[in-house]
């Protein structure tokens, strides 16, 4: 059984319709990627998938519940959580605080552990662990995002581009940590990105969207060698 | 049918000439002498049925709806047009009222100087006062639109809430300037002279006004009121159809595009601002005069603020016709509660002695939970807004204008 | 700005003009005027042949003013936080706050004045009272009204509609319960002023609203900074979107703005109503001076709101040593005009 499976989703913003019947599976430990052009919707099937949008028909399950009619806050109860693409950290909250909200739906026992964990992961953030998140660069609001939403220690992770205005630098290593986070924490990891050769060598498997619609899926390699994909959507 | 109610509904008739043109779907030609026609008729009629104290009481509430109406005009410059949050409107009203005031009364002399105390009085014509109560409302507007407008909306509200609260405190206080904290009375009435007894009206025309007293000086100033209210309707809606207006809507809607297009933003959102005030101080300036006496507690937020938010919030903001039409019902719920709180008494006095002194607040409730209702249920209003874009063309159906979402 | 403009500016530096207006809107711009205004209100009254112990006596009034301001004042800078929008029935809130604590103090037995104050135990059980009472109507307003206006994503510009019609509305409810006639919590009961070294006269009142108001602010501190709960809503104030998705129940975390928020402005009308006299229309006056020191302090900053409230009460009282006291509106206002000019977001905000 797939630990999150999207079944024929559509929905939009108000009366606009920005997906049509979109599917998506993400098993448990996998990496999955979606890439395609701007305006594709994949930022909204992320929004969809997270309750910050409620489909119009279609289901959404996670871990074999319907996730569908499920508000944010109890979805992360259910051990999934999001890093948005942008304003992903409280900017007038320190570090610490930023990733004890991240541990909001946790008793406080649990989040001490955690925590250092964290810590571990982004060595980075415990150095600056009492500064406020609005002074820090992009690359450590990055960590500090997804640190925060790691916190949870959830079952599925989902990055809008995690990589997006980052330098080149930070962009590998966030990527690095990425797959560190994938395989030594076993989470499942389900992002959106613009760079789409990356993500995809990175990735088990991946979707192309175009147009609200899914169009090409499988595995990471298949879709870097297919050429249809690779002339649309990777540049060449 | 005797003398008097003949001349009473010839006056009545004015008003009702002016509602008939703006109903009355004929061609321009007929519409005149139609709507004359028709207001005459009607207005001997209405004056033959009504027992005189009923007729008194629907000329002086259309004469307090009218100048509602106007000050629901000047919100709608301001906000309905141009998205200015002005909660301080009992500010200009003030102005407009005392400015009249101090034109138009004489200076006391001798023993009155004792007791009222008058920074001027001109003793200038009622037209003069009147003008003068726009003109430096609308100069104060300008004043206060240079620092406060470049602001955000929420800072607006506030600010303009406190420039009322000010405008007031001085009035209040400031004895030299219009009599501080004790009334300012004896505002002339404008032609009043026609219903003396050794009144001032032509001979030719003393079939109209002798039947008339003294006390019906009332059918006078609603004729003066209403026709006030029609030039400023049709200058208003002249000024909005105009490139101006539509600037200032496009303003309002598209902040960011209208810039693009070069348009001088802060110069367009103060000059809707002061036309608004202007507007609002005329409306104060008739207040003045049909209620002779003023102080500054007229001019507290519930009846010179709030409710006419709540007349221009039913009627429609960004429409004209919704304002006028917002200010009668507001002012007809308003004046009919008090009938209905009356019928209340006894039951309020058995569930408290004290209530029914107090009943007069269950009203201000009413409207309290009214404003409460447009706002969650009807935010457009009765009367949404039109979408002319120029009087050359007609209007553009439109129906689903999202309720200043943008703003 | 365009981004043309953007460009230019990143070759060439700042225009002289720019760099100006920008000093111009700096932190130490704004505290550098609030003192001229200081300096400017001493001297006018000193003019007026007020003497030194009389300005440091009102000084201290105007603490104490500021405390009572503030505490208002922090519980309308979270609301205006957490959900963006200017409440204008928070005098109101204040004022049914004094009228509950009025009711206690009535039905009670009346007990000696404790120590060296004019009340008794019945105020301090009125206050107790009022606090969650205010807290729990604040939070059945929310329900009735602005969590509607929230669903169907209403504007601004509603909320603030909203919230006008509530402060009539609460204000009517005031009235018919119990009139419009002053009220004291103790008709008649002397309060003398205790003689201070310095030639301070302050009443022993006066200085329990002080240490009430710093008291109250530091539990608030503490809750903010300390409490899981307390950190949740200055999430939610700095960024609601992300809240959610962190799994914050934001609703709840509005119930909870909603009652401290009332609470804290019941205490705020408690202490005025001690402090002067019980008025359906206190609150109402009281409501210029809170947005001036909420703005003045940032909007959403509690600290801040309490640093602007004593500046604003200080500036109010000894400001009556050259005018007018009825003017003390007028003041605050002069001070919001000033901060609104200067640095719109306020003595402790970033730069947007």
């Amino acid at each position: 059984m797939p630990l999150l499976k999207v079944e024929k989703v559509t929905c939009g913003y108000g009366d606009m319709q920005v997906l049509t019947d979109v599917s998506i599976e993400v098993k448990r430990g996998e990496v999955v990627s979606i890439i395609g052009p701007n305006g594709a919707g994949k930022s909204t099937v992320m929004k969809a998938v997270f309750g910050l949008l409620h489909p119009w028909s279609g289901r959404i399950e996670f871990d074999g519940v319907d996730i569908s009619r499920h508000e944010p806050y109890q979805i992360v109860e259910t051990g999934m959580c999001y890093v948005p693409q942008v304003a992903n950290v409280f900017t007038e909250l320190t570090v610490d605080e930023n990733l004890d909200m991240g541990a909001f739906v946790r008793s406080d026992d649990q989040v001490g552990d955690r925590k250092q964990q964290i810590f571990d992961l982004f060595p980075r953030l415990y150095e600056r662990r009492r500064q406020k998140a609005g002074k820090m660069s992009g690359g450590e609001r990055q960590m500090v995002a997804m640190g925060s939403a790691l916190m949870l220690d959830p079952k599925l992770i989902l990055l809008d581009e995690p990589s997006a205005g980052l330098a080149p630098k930070m962009v590998d290593h966030i990527f690095e940590r990425i797959v560190h986070v994938n395989r030594s924490f076993n989470i499942a990891v389900m992002m959106v990105e613009q760079n789409a050769k990356q993500s995809l060598q990175m990735a088990h498997r991946g979707y192309v969207m175009a147009s609200g619609e899914n169009r090409v899926e499988g595995t990471g390699t298949e879709l870097l060698n297919d050429p249809d994909v690779a002339r649309l959507y990777l540049g060449g | 049918m005797d003398a008097a109610t003949l001349s009473k509904g010839i006056f009545i008739a004015v008003p009702l000439t002016l509602l008939g043109l703006k109903l009355i779907p004929l061609k321009a030609a007929l519409r005149l002498p139609a709507a004359i026609a028709a207001g005459v008729v009607l207005g001997i009629a209405i004056v033959a049925a009504m027992p005189s104290g009923g007729m008194s009481y629907l000329v002086s509430f259309t004469t307090m709806a009218s100048i509602y109406a106007i000050l629901a005009l000047g919100l709608n410059t301001q906000w309905g047009f141009n998205g200015h949050l002005n909660f301080g409107i009992a500010g200009f009203f003030a102005i407009g009222a005392f400015t009249t005031a101090l034109f138009t009364t004489a200076e006391p002399t001798g023993v009155m100087a004792n007791y009222t105390k008058q920074a001027f009085g001109l003793e200038a014509p009622f037209l003069v006062g009147v003008l003068a109560g726009g003109v430096v409302s609308g100069i104060i507007a300008f004043l206060i639109a240079i620092p406060v407008l470049r602001l955000r909306m929420d800072f607006l509200a506030i600010s303009t809430i406190g420039i009322a609260e000010i405008i007031r405190l001085i009035f209040q206080n400031e004895r030299w300037l219009a009599n501080g904290p004790q009334p300012l009375r004896g505002i002339p009435r404008p032609l009043d002279c026609l219903v003396q007894d050794q009144g001032c009206a032509p001979g030719w025309l003393a079939w109209l006004f002798g039947p008339l007293e003294a006390r019906d000086y009332t059918f006078i100033y609603v004729v003066i009121v209403t026709l006030a209210l029609a030039l400023i309707y049709v200058a208003l809606e002249t000024a909005l159809r105009s490139p101006w207006g539509r600037t200032l809507r496009a303003v309002r809607d598209e902040e960011a595009s209208a810039a693009m297009n070069g348009k001088n933003l802060t110069s367009l959102r103060i000059q809707s601002f002061v036309v608004g005030s202007v507007v609002m101080g005329l409306g104060g300036a008739l207040y003045a005069h049909y209620t002779v006496t003023i102080d500054y507690s007229h001019f507290k937020p519930l009846f010179s603020t709030f409710i006419i938010w709540v007349m221009l919030m039913l009627g429609g903001s960004g429409n004209n016709k919704g304002a006028m039409l917002g200010a009668f019902i507001i002012w007809g719920v308003w004046s009919g509660t008090a009938f209905l709180t009356g019928l209340l008494e006894p039951t309020l006095a058995a569930i408290h002695p004290s209530l029914p002194d107090r009943s007069s607040y269950l009203r201000w409730m009413l409207v309290a939970i009214l404003l409460a209702g447009i706002v969650l249920f009807r935010p457009q209003g009765l009367v949404p807004e039109d979408k002319v874009v120029s009087r050359f063309l007609g209007k553009i159906a439109n129906p689903r204008r999202k309720q200043h979402s943008q703003v | 700005m365009t981004q043309a403009g953007e460009g230019v500016r990143a070759a060439f530096g700042p225009r002289p003009g720019e760099r100006l207006k920008a000093a111009l809107q700096t932190r130490s711009a704004l505290a550098s005027v609030i003192a001229l205004f200081f300096v400017l209100l001493i001297a006018a009254g000193l003019v007026q042949d007020a003497s030194a112990g009389r300005i440091l006596s009102l000084f201290v009034w105007g603490v104490m003013l500021g405390g009572v301001i503030g505490l208002g004042g922090i519980g309308l800078t979270l609301v205006y936080g957490v959900l963006k929008f200017p409440n204008f029935s928070h005098g109101a809130l204040a004022t049914l706050g004094a009228y509950i604590a009025f009711s206690t103090v009535a039905y009670l037995p009346k007990s000696e004045p404790i120590g060296p104050f004019s009340f008794g135990w019945e105020l301090v059980a009125g206050l107790v009272i009022a606090m969650p009472l205010v807290g729990l109507v604040a939070i059945g307003v929310d329900r009735v009204m602005y969590r509607r206006l929230r669903v169907q994503r209403s504007s601004l510009v509603l909320f603030a509609m909203a919230s006008l019609a509530m402060a009539f509305f609460l204000r009517s409810v005031i009235y018919l319960i119990w009139g419009s006639d002053f009220r004291f919590y103790y008709q008649g009961r002397a309060n003398p002023a205790l003689d201070l070294p310095l030639g301070l006269r302050v009443q022993a009142d006066q200085i329990f609203i002080l240490l009430l108001a710093v008291v109250l602010v530091t539990l608030v501190y503490l809750l903010l900074e300390k409490t899981k709960m307390g950190k949740a809503m200055r999430a939610t104030a700095n960024n609601p979107e992300l809240a959610q998705v962190r799994g914050i129940n934001t609703e709840k975390v509005i119930a909870y703005t909603w009652m401290l928020s009332g609470a804290l402005a019941a205490a705020g009308g408690v202490m005025y109503g001690l402090a002067s006299q019980l008025r359906p229309e206190m609150g109402f006056w009281l409501l210029l001076p809170m947005f001036a020191a909420v703005i003045m302090g940032s909007i959403g900053n509690p600290r801040g709101a309490l640093a602007g409230a004593v500046i604003i009460g200080v500036a109010q009282q000894v400001s009556s040593a050259a005018i007018s006291p009825a003017y003390g509106p007028g003041v605050a206002f002069v001070l919001l005009v000033l901060t609104l000019l200067i640095r719109p977001q306020g003595l402790f905000g970033e730069r947007s």
